[in-house]
């Protein structure tokens, strides 16, 4: 190292603020629903079901309003497998972080799959959730999915 | 240069807090009133134009990329546009480009703001090291332009207390806007807390939600629709702290006005231009832009707003819509001025409309008085 390298300063600079977010009318039922333990979607005018709810329809434009509840259980759709999570996982232990197709819906949603081991993990591999004991109407008030065997 | 014209204009309500929607939904609503407004559907769409204030404002990163949906890029060309509070002029600005270029026949446009899932003055002053915090947010960094204004020109204090007052009687027009005071005037001004000397709480704009979007077209959808023909447009940028600026009367400022005036073959601007939408996000402002834009001499910008020149009824009325310091939902504070200035040149500006306005300026400015873009919108092509 230089000595004019040596010389340079750094100093923390630290940036935080809550934000605060405002769901809408589409994704504040959805998100209300998971609390409930139910999936909703949306489904466009010729019947796609968009899970999770879509607020407008990406190919046609369409905003969004018509809701179903699609089955809480679902498909593999793809996965990635996290084999030595980090402190800021929401699992601590191995895992996958996945993407889901409910049966009943045209899309898949994100979440993680749990309590399994990366061998059982293939495309079209049936899951259900484990839904959390104290929901706050957030992603998370399903707290992963596990096989469905 | 090909023709462009604005064909219509939307604009959300400006409110505090519009917590009944999500950022796409408030985008959204913008969006549909202007392909209302223009009778256009998506598919006559060729891209989309999205511009916003910094995104540290709402946290969310390339706000862009989560709007793709809902602002029908999908695709489609989408370019994002950033320049600070000039972002909604210079939004429009990009956007009319890319159809008097030829590139495209029609676009949509659009800017907005969600301050209430923020909160700007933060983070516009974030901790720095190095730098003392004195979290002076965007008044805070004005005020001392302001004090210089009044030590140069010796006007009036209540110079400043009339702005606000004139604003927010024209904002009592405008159901959209953001703030509606009624009984305003300049002893509520003056009797409402200092926050920055020597601006005062109601000299300063209000935080708003809100999104405006426009749709631009070339001739071949305008020449058979109400449209306000774009004549001249302009962006110019300056340093943020370069030794020998004039923050006072920027020279960016001086000469992005007089390029638009040049493209519009305008040699007299106060007698050629009906009304103006100019970015008065605190009172003192219409004065030292006035005169920065050539409207008067230096020094006697602050003589029109005294004499009531510029009030509705006035010969060059400014901020019919109640202007920044009624709504300010930033991103799309200058699209407002923009879409605002084309909507006096349509006759579609309701209750706040000039008489005959035939010539309108739309004007923002943005970052430390730095960044500048400009329109001048005519109801005629030729």
């Amino acid at each position: 190292m230089t000595k004019q390298e040596t010389l340079k300063l750094q100093a923390p600079f630290e940036l935080s603020y809550d934000y605060k977010r405002s769901s809408g009318p589409i994704m504040s039922k959805f998100f209300e629903a998971l609390s409930k333990k139910k999936i909703l979607g949306t489904k466009n005018a010729s019947g796609k079901v968009f899970v999770p709810a879509a607020e407008f329809d990406p190919n046609t434009n369409e905003a969004l309003t018509e809701f179903v509840e699609v089955e809480s259980t679902g498909i593999i759709e793809s996965w990635s497998w996290v084999a030595n999570p980090k402190p800021h996982h929401l699992i601590q232990s191995a895992f996958a972080f996945v993407l889901i197709k409910f049966n009943g819906a045209d899309t898949s949603m994100l979440h993680m799959v749990s309590e399994c081991a990366e061998s059982d993990l293939a495309k079209g591999v049936k899951v259900k959730p484990v839904w959390s004991s104290d929901p706050k109407e957030m992603i998370l008030d399903i707290k992963y999915f596990v096989l469905e065997k | 240069m090909i023709p462009a014209a604005v064909i219509g204009v939307g604009q959300t309500n400006y409110k505090a807090k519009r917590r009944d929607v999500s950022i796409a939904g408030l985008v959204r609503e913008a969006i549909d009133k202007a392909l209302l407004a223009s009778d256009v559907e998506w598919d006559a769409i060729d891209a989309v134009i999205l511009g916003k204030a910094p995104d540290m404002f709402e946290g969310v990163m390339m706000p862009e990329l989560y709007l793709a949906d809902a602002i029908g890029a999908v695709g489609k060309p989408v370019i994002r546009v950033h320049t600070a509070g000039s972002v909604g002029g210079s939004t429009a600005i990009i956007a009319a480009s890319h159809v008097c270029s030829g590139k495209f026949d029609t676009v949509l446009t659009v800017t907005f703001e969600k301050q209430s899932e923020s909160n700007a003055t933060w983070a516009l002053s974030p901790r720095y090291p190095y730098s003392p915090h004195i979290n002076a947010g965007a008044g805070g960094y004005f005020a001392p332009f302001i004090r210089e204004y009044i030590r140069r020109h010796n006007p009036p204090e209540n110079i400043g207390w009339k702005v606000a007052v004139k604003d927010r009687i024209n904002a009592l027009k405008n159901p959209l806007a953001h703030l509606q005071i009624l009984g305003i005037d300049e002893k509520m001004v003056s009797d409402s807390p200092m926050l920055w000397e020597p601006l005062r709480y109601l000299e300063s704009c209000p935080s708003s939600d809100g999104a405006c979007a426009m749709v631009i077209a070339n001739k071949n959808l305008s020449n058979s629709r109400n449209a306000a023909w774009i004549k001249g447009m302009a962006v110019r940028s300056e340093g943020t702290l370069s030794a020998g600026r004039d923050e006072v009367n920027p020279q960016g400022g001086i000469d992005c006005a007089k390029d638009i005036y040049n493209q519009a073959g305008i040699t007299n601007p106060r007698n050629e231009i009906d009304c103006a939408e100019i970015y008065v996000p605190f009172s003192w402002y219409e004065p030292m832009w006035l005169e920065n834009l050539g409207f008067t001499d230096i020094g006697e910008g602050w003589k029109l707003t005294n004499e009531g020149l510029t009030e509705l009824e006035g010969d060059l009325p400014i901020n019919m819509s109640g202007g920044v310091l009624s709504s300010n939902p930033i991103g799309a504070s200058g699209m407002i001025r923009f879409g605002e200035a084309a909507l006096q040149v349509m006759g579609l500006a309701e209750d706040h409309q000039v008489k005959n306005a035939k010539v309108a300026m739309g004007h923002a400015y943005g970052g430390a008085a730095q960044f500048f873009s400009m329109w001048i919108v005519s109801s005629t092509k030729d």
